[in-house]
């Protein structure tokens, strides 16, 4: 015996409905775009932290715009995904997962904002060394960001789980951060703008990466339609 | 373990005037696969035509006051299997049915039950509106005059067609003829013609196909609102349908034997209609209702 589903030459690579494969599609290289633009925003922000680069931290503030008007355009898209083709079962899970993961982009999007402008505040400050696990945690990030966006790609359940137990390496560093600012502070009173600046500049890479295991937690849905708390 | 004895409830008895067991007779006690309040439990149910196997292996539990839509493709048996819980396949030569239908908890197909008592208990609702050419009022009045109703007559249309969403629409041409109505409001009439004879479940074989979008939607409002005091299935087409109105959906699917050129209903996944539509155990549901399987 055989099922009649094995026969049909559509059976699983959606040639059923390739209006919606296209739609579906489209919306998740959006997503990846999205997500490539908020991983450059990240680095741009890094150097010009380090680099006490101001012009360079501008166009990152300037460049949030194109962030904020992809991620809008990604929202209509699925919206209308989801009205006119009434998607089911894991294609509404990837779709709200890719609706998701592009709002999570887009506020750390944000953070790369911050970032930029802490860097222009602390180079109107005088000059100290920047922390070496600034630097580090900002890598460390955009190599996150990059394992989440192929996880989602993928929808690898187990690359989003090691993306998410990987977390803990970024809240080690800023754990860090906070101990080597606080000692700063207490040995030069007259350091305290600058380590204050570096400090929220870790508490901004410590949120980001929460953001990327937050996407981790949305390719779990999606594999397995369970949802965990992969960051507790 | 410790044998266990049922003490037959005077309800299972009771709820079923004419459906009486053989003097002598016993039935076989035995835990209930299905949860406690299952109207139907169907153990290893298939319906054959003759030698054709329509559908096969069919075991699941319909809970009370709820709505089971049992979707698939063109084949798979659905509507066979809907029609086989009131008996409406005696009525076809050579159709027969194995395994257990049980309804409250007695065997439908057993020898002394009365397939007209069982049709009474369990309406139906067809996919085109088959209303009699006859008066909106003696449309809903057959049944119960047919049962010898001896109540007070132009309440019981009057609660009938209020439970369908109809009364007002109707209320000043009861003596029209049910055919001058809309097909919405025909297929309503149907509806309230099936609670007319105080049933206990309605089936509805694809009640909307025939309709337009509006119409559907009010046969699905109307859907919840019966479900308080009915028990509901549904064999559709429509998977949105099937996702809006029911509380479990059971997704059938058709197997083909290539040596016999026979094509039988199988019984895929049975759950909670938001489990299905979500998150489906199955690849072949998965495949069926995202539409990479037509």
């Amino acid at each position: 015996m055989t099922s009649a589903m094995d026969r049909e030459p559509g059976h699983g690579h959606g040639a059923l409905r390739p209006t919606f494969e296209e739609q579906l599609q489209s919306a998740k290289d959006d997503v990846l775009r999205l997500g490539s633009m908020v991983e450059d925003q990240l680095q741009r922000a890094g150097r010009a932290l380090v680099e006490r680069d101001v012009e360079l931290a501008d166009k990152v503030r300037w460049a949030d715009e194109e962030v904020n008007t992809l991620q809008g355009l990604v929202t209509q898209q699925i919206t209308a995904v989801i009205a006119r083709q009434g998607p089911m079962a894991r294609d509404i899970r990837e779709l709200l997962s890719l609706y998701h993961a592009a709002a999570e982009l887009e506020r750390m999007g944000d953070y790369a904002v911050n970032i930029a402008k802490l860097a222009q505040q602390l180079a109107a400050e005088p000059e100290i060394p920047i922390l070496r696990q600034i630097p580090r945690m900002e890598e460390l990030c955009r190599e996150q960001l990059r394992a989440a966006m192929r996880a989602l790609v993928d929808v690898s359940e187990e690359a989003a789980r090691a993306v998410c137990a990987r977390d803990d390496e970024i809240d080690h560093l800023y754990n860090s951060v906070y101990e080597d600012t606080m000692a700063l502070m207490t040995a030069a009173p007259d350091k305290v703008r600058q380590a204050t600046h570096m400090l929220f500049a870790a508490h901004h890479l410590e949120r980001l990466g929460d953001r990327v295991t937050n996407i981790g937690e949305d390719v779990v849905f999606l594999a397995t339609g369970h949802i965990e708390d992969l960051n507790p | 373990m410790s044998p266990i004895t049922i003490e037959l409830k005077p309800r299972t008895k009771d709820l079923l005037p004419g459906m009486h067991l053989r003097e002598g007779a016993t039935i076989d006690a035995q835990p209930m696969a299905a949860e406690p309040d299952a109207v139907f439990d169907l153990r290893d149910v298939a319906v054959l035509y003759g030698d054709f196997v329509a559908v096969r292996g069919i075991s699941l539990g319909i809970e009370r006051h709820e709505i089971t839509a049992l979707i698939g493709p063109s084949g798979c048996g659905k509507s066979t299997l809907l029609r086989s819980l009131n008996r409406m396949n005696d009525l076809i030569p050579g159709a027969h049915v194995s395994g257990q239908i049980t309804y409250n908890g007695e065997d439908i197909y057993h020898a002394d039950v009365d397939p007209v008592e069982v049709r009474r208990r369990i309406g139906m609702v067809f996919q085109k509106p088959n209303p009699f050419p006859k008066s909106i009022y003696d449309n809903v009045a057959f049944g119960p005059r047919l049962n010898g109703f001896r109540g007070d007559m132009d309440e019981l249309v009057e609660r009938s067609l209020r439970g369908a969403a109809l009364w007002d629409e109707v209320k000043d041409k009861l003596r029209a003829n049910g055919l001058s109505l809309s097909g919405g409001q025909q297929q309503r009439l149907c509806i309230a013609r099936a609670i007319a004879t105080e049933p206990d479940v309605i089936l509805m074989d694809e009640p909307c196909s025939a309709l337009d979008p509006i119409a559907t939607l009010r046969i699905e409002e109307l859907m919840h609102e019966l479900k308080a005091n009915y028990t509901i299935i549904i064999v559709t087409h429509n998977m949105q349908q099937a996702a809006r109105v029911s509380d479990r959906t059971a997704f059938l699917t058709v197997n083909v034997d290539d040596r016999l050129g026979m094509r039988t209903g199988e019984l895929v996944e049975f759950d909670r209609t938001d489990r299905i539509f979500t998150s489906p155990a199955d690849k072949r549901t998965e495949d069926y209702i995202t539409g990479r399987f037509g």
